[in-house]
């Protein structure tokens, strides 16, 4: 949430007066990623663990997350062969765990991904033409920015049924606003720049210009708040998990284990902490990376 | 003994030595100027001593017979805020934006001591540095000021408390050509009233002659010579020194050889780019109106004009990357349409070089790419051993070798990309190049060899040139002609040697005298 | 200016998504009698064209009327909303304030201390708080402060204040976070302006020139964040409204929405659009306060 453009005022103001209050992003060239030591991606590691076990536990465990141990209903840890113990009607928790970051993660980078074409596609649109389309564009962005946004999509969960794609569309779709603001701003800022004019005096097409010209420019900006908009997305969909308006059972997300673990609290302190802990971990090296990037690129 | 006396200093950051060996003294009502590229380390120089840098000064530095180096606390501050005022670069951003003109006023007087001005004073203060309206300044926020006015209240602040050491860094740099003239005849004025010690940061020989004393020359963190302004520029020693004096465009230098000019080439007829105001409200900015000139083969024409002054505008319209609202451009004759209606033929007859040449390259494209791009759309008939064969030819034409081929822009000095810039600019056999102030960015012994290659091309291929400058010193080395544009009118124009002679335009004299 | 049309917009989306969706609020457990919901529907003005729904129902919201609950249906969704919004804006209003506080010392004491370890750890620290959603930092408080240590009432509005420490924590915890990062990236900036240099020149002291000088500049970013920041709390009012059992607002956006409680919800989102519209409007007074740049347009 970091990093974004103060709102213009409704006086407004155009493109061009930057001294002001658009604080665009200089584009920087993209450098290379290299030579940056392992040790300093730690996050990252930690994030790519993490989808590996969510991807293999569920292959390897000998229950699976929606089966029920009738013998062992709130087990503690480590009892038999439930490494986490089970839930409150005997569900081992791990392969929940892993089943939940699964769902978790799967609906956050689709979402990050439709976050990342529709800020790109309006974005671009916006500081390429510029002028009053520009202009309009962006107060649209600002308007929707000022949105209870979070409460239409829970008014569209509820109205139109709790499917999975709908989950990842409509976080997607409100995600994408920060993604627009930082592209329009590089597109914006590259337009001007010489080589951008050098390209078109040496008769380079539009579209050319801008598949080789301002994309390659704007690609490492973009990815790192793609890294930045994952984090973001995993929080809403547990949030919507969280108030039943997420994924369906018998589907489970880190959200909806968080959820159970909270109604379970006083008994299995345990079945709150998990999920809550890696749901955390998840979030604090999604960020960190994400940051970085960020830092790296503009 | 002098005001200010630095002995034998060296600078260092991160234990990295910066700077050597250097000797600088400044006497009371005079001025010592010190004169460098960028990275010579004037900058560094002038600020360490008073902890404005992040460097760490070594040797001896007396300030009205305080040690700098070494001093406490209290004798730091007294030499940094009483005795000393700075005047910087950049007025745009040197003063606080939400403090008002007045506040900040207050704020440097009441470095002498604690006692309050009236407004009454102040205002006097505003009026010494020629500021109009002064009353109403001093509630003002900067950003209503314009450049010019700004480093006036910048100036003013500097004084305020009556120091008796100036120094400017670079105090004229970031103004529009027309204003230097004014704020260094202020400046001048202000050390003669108040028998100020002023020391002078610039890249620019030229811009010191005249106002200083004394002059040191530093390169590389070195001086090189120092010495008494007129002896040096009269007699330089040192071969650094004479290279840049060659450097350093002058109206005194005897005129050029420019080659013979042919027959009519381009035309322009009542050109008026106008700008809708940016935002929702209603309004135009008329950048450039009624712009009437002609050029012929092989002629090289000067725009000139201050900042704004719409000269860029009419060189865009013209080589067809920015807009035209009306008039007409004719090639030989023929009409050439705006902007993306003209023909790949068209395009082909007239290539831009821009101001800033890292911003010029594509930082994602390797050189031989870069120089390529004209030939793969202006030339789609070439086979692509010959288009390889050309790029190493343009390469070679502006003085860089078959080993920058691969090279990325991030890894070229501003000289060499400059010069990448131009091989790309005239790859396609161009007849007419457009120059944005294409030596403008450049240290002035590299600006210099970039002309030097310009009027080597101008000859060598018969090519028309536009130059958008500023700077009509340098202009007078490769033009022809010059055309002078104010607010978007052409307010002069006429054979170059002429018009430097008897201008008759205030904004020619202006410019002329900043030169 | 464009606050009123925004809001209107808000409303009819909102409008026209409830209605367009499938099922009603009288569809319980058993389905009533034809008649009855007949009846129901034209006792509630349903069976008009939405058209004119719509405008009946903007009409009467001007006039401060949000019409009657459809599914407590002995209240008014005006008694329901003025049971439930001062709960909902004591969480608010403390929660940012506490998050301002707490982020802008966190951010300037960083600052300060640029490079060392203390700015490192808070730098850190803020990233975690950041990453740290209300639904899983309400329940883990109320587990160790409620249930463990038994300092604090887990649920309800018990004596006194001490009910209110954990939700407003639970809220203020990501945005003080978010505010920290904020004005450390803007005092980094701004310090390293020309504008700092001239008042060093002017041999101020380092705490003057960051407080008169750097200051009001590098909170432009923050102003900024309030907009987005009110909206997250308004979210974050929801779960802690939940997980607390407070009767705020949140509770009966989420309630009304399950229940299709179509003049409930509607009247809680244009009350939530309308304070955020309002914290934004204040965030640009701010701006001009802190950059006198942006009061021009």
């Amino acid at each position: 949430m970091s990093g974004q453009k103060p709102h213009p005022s409704p006086s407004g103001e155009g493109p061009g007066v930057g001294q002001s209050k658009t604080v665009s992003h200089s584009p920087t060239p993209t450098p290379p990623l290299k030579g940056r030591g392992y040790s300093k991606h730690w996050p990252l590691w930690v994030v790519l663990v993490l989808i590996a076990l969510a991807l293999v536990l569920p292959a390897l465990l000998p229950w699976t997350y929606d089966q029920i141990d009738w013998d062992a209903v709130r087990a503690p840890a480590f009892s038999g062969s439930h490494i986490f113990g089970t839930d409150e009607i005997g569900r081992d928790r791990l392969a929940r765990l892993a089943a939940g970051t699964r769902v978790t993660l799967m609906v956050a980078i689709a979402a990050a991904l439709v976050s990342l074409v529709v800020g790109i596609a309006w974005g671009a649109t916006a500081g390429w033409v510029g002028g009053k389309v520009d202009e309009a564009m962006m107060r649209f962005v600002d308007a929707l920015y000022a949105l209870p946004f979070m409460f239409i999509v829970i008014l569209l969960m509820v109205i139109f049924g709790r499917s999975i794609l709908l989950v990842f569309v409509g976080i997607g779709l409100v995600e994408w606003l920060t993604m627009a603001r930082v592209v329009r701003g590089q597109v914006m800022a590259l337009k001007e720049r010489p080589f951008i004019l050098a390209a078109e005096a040496a008769g380079t097409p539009p579209l050319t210009i801008i598949l080789k010209h301002v994309l390659p420019n704007i690609a490492g900006v973009a990815l790192a708040y793609l890294m930045l908009t994952v984090p973001q997305v995993v929080m809403v969909e547990s949030f919507l998990s969280f108030l039943g308006l997420g994924v369906q059972e018998p589907l489970t997300s880190l959200g909806i284990l968080v959820k159970e673990g909270a109604d379970d609290m006083d008994m299995t302190p345990l079945g709150l902490l998990l999920p809550g802990g890696l749901l955390v971990l998840l979030l604090v090296c999604l960020t960190i990376e994400g940051e970085r990037l960020r830092d790296i690129y503009s | 003994m002098s005001l200010y006396e630095i002995r034998d200093m060296a600078i260092q950051i991160d234990g990295k030595r910066l700077v050597e060996g250097v000797n600088i003294s400044v006497e009371a009502g005079k001025c010592t100027a010190i004169i460098g590229a960028s990275g010579s380390g004037k900058s560094l120089s002038c600020l360490t001593p008073f902890g404005l840098t992040p460097g760490e000064a070594l040797g001896s530095i007396k300030l009205d017979g305080i040690e700098l180096i070494g001093a406490d606390a209290h004798q730091m501050h007294k030499a940094r805020s009483r005795l000393t005022g700075f005047v910087f670069q950049q007025p745009l951003t040197a003063l606080t934006p939400h403090l008002t003109i007045g506040a900040q006023l207050q704020e440097a007087a009441a470095q002498a001591g604690p006692s309050r001005l009236s407004r009454h004073e102040l205002v006097q203060k505003l009026e010494r540095v020629g500021l109009s309206r002064a009353d109403e300044r001093l509630d003002q926020f900067p950003h209503r000021l314009s450049g010019g006015e700004r480093q006036r209240v910048m100036i003013a602040a500097a004084i305020a408390h009556r120091p008796k050491l100036l120094i400017a860094d670079e105090p004229t740099s970031a103004l529009d050509a027309s204003l230097r003239g004014e704020i260094m005849a202020l400046l001048d004025e202000l050390r003669a009233e108040q028998g100020l010690a002023m020391l002078l940061v610039s890249h620019d020989l030229a811009s010191v002659e005249g106002h200083s004393d004394d002059l040191i020359v530093m390169d590389q963190g070195r001086v090189v010579e120092s010495g008494s302004t007129a002896d040096i520029i009269a007699n330089p020693q040192e071969d650094y020194t004479k290279r840049l004096m060659a450097a350093t465009p002058r109206l005194t230098e005897p005129a050029p050889d420019l080659p013979a000019v042919g027959n009519m080439l381009m035309e322009t007829e009542a050109v008026t780019v106008i700008f809708p105001r940016p935002g929702w409200r209603r309004g135009k900015i008329e950048a450039v109106v009624d712009a009437s000139l002609t050029l012929s083969e092989g002629e090289a024409v000067a725009i000139v004009g201050g900042s704004g002054s719409g000269k860029s505008t009419l060189g865009r319209a013209i080589a067809g990357i920015g807009p035209l609202t009306s008039g007409t451009i004719n090639w030989q004759g023929e009409v050439l349409p705006e902007r993306r209606a003209r023909s790949l033929a068209m395009r082909r007859l007239i290539q831009p070089v821009f101001q800033d040449p890292v911003a010029s390259l594509d930082p994602q494209w390797r050189v031989s790419d870069i120089v390529a791009e004209p030939l793969k759309n202006l030339r789609p008939d070439l086979l692509r051993a010959d288009r390889d064969g050309m790029v190493e030819k343009a390469l070679d034409d502006v003085g860089l070798g078959a080993e920058y081929l691969e090279r990325v822009p991030t890894s070229l000095s501003g000289g060499q990309a400059q010069r990448v810039a131009i091989a790309r600019a005239i790859i396609a056999g161009p007849q007419l190049l457009v120059l944005d102030e294409a030596t403008s960015a450049l240290d002035p012994l590299v600006g210099s060899s970039i002309l030097q290659l310009l009027a080597q091309l101008q000859r060598a291929n018969g090519l028309t040139i536009i130059f958008i400058t500023h700077d009509i010193a340098s202009a007078r080395r490769l033009c022809h002609r010059i055309v002078v544009l104010d607010e978007g009118r052409i307010v002069e124009m006429g054979d170059m040697a002429a018009v430097i002679e008897h201008p008759n335009a205030d904004t020619t004299k202006r410019l002329i005298a900043a030169s | 200016m464009t606050a009123i049309p925004t809001l209107l917009a808000i409303i009819l989306a909102s409008f026209f998504l409830m209605r367009l969706a499938p099922g009603g609020p009288f569809d319980g457990e058993r389905p009533l009698p034809p008649e009855t919901q007949a009846a129901l529907q034209t006792a509630y003005g349903l069976d008009k064209p939405l058209w004119e729904q719509a405008w009946l129902y903007v009409s009467r919201l001007v006039q401060g009327d949000f019409g009657p609950s459809l599914v407590y249906r002995d209240f008014t969704v005006s008694e329901l909303v003025a049971q439930g919004l001062p709960i909902s804006l004591t969480l608010g209003g403390l929660a940012i304030t506490l998050a301002l506080l707490i982020g802008i010392s966190a951010g300037l004491f960083a600052a300060v201390r640029a490079g060392k370890a203390a700015d490192k750890t808070i730098m850190m620290l803020a990233t975690v708080a950041t990453a740290l959603p209300t639904f899983v930092t309400g329940p883990a408080l109320a587990l160790l402060l409620g249930l463990w240590l038994g300092l604090l009432p887990v649920s309800g509005r018990g004596e006194g204040w001490s009910w209110l420490i954990m939700p407003v924590v639970a809220l203020a915890l990501p945005v003080s976070g978010a505010i920290a990062k904020l004005t450390r990236a803007g005092l980094a900036t701004v310090l390293k302006q020309d504008h700092i240099r001239t008042a060093r020149a002017r041999g101020l002291s380092e705490t003057k020139i960051l407080f008169k000088h750097g200051l009001r500049p590098a909170l432009v970013p923050v102003a900024s964040y309030l907009g987005p920041a009110a909206a997250g709390l308004l979210t974050g009012a929801v779960v802690v409204e939940t997980v607390f059992g407070l009767p705020g607002l949140g509770r009966y956006f989420v309630q009304g929405a399950l229940n299709r409680d179509y003049p409930l919800v509607l009247g809680v989102v244009t009350l939530y659009a309308a304070l955020i519209i309002l914290f934004n409007l204040f965030a640009d007074l701010i701006y001009g306060w802190l950059d006198p740049r942006m009061r021009e347009g």
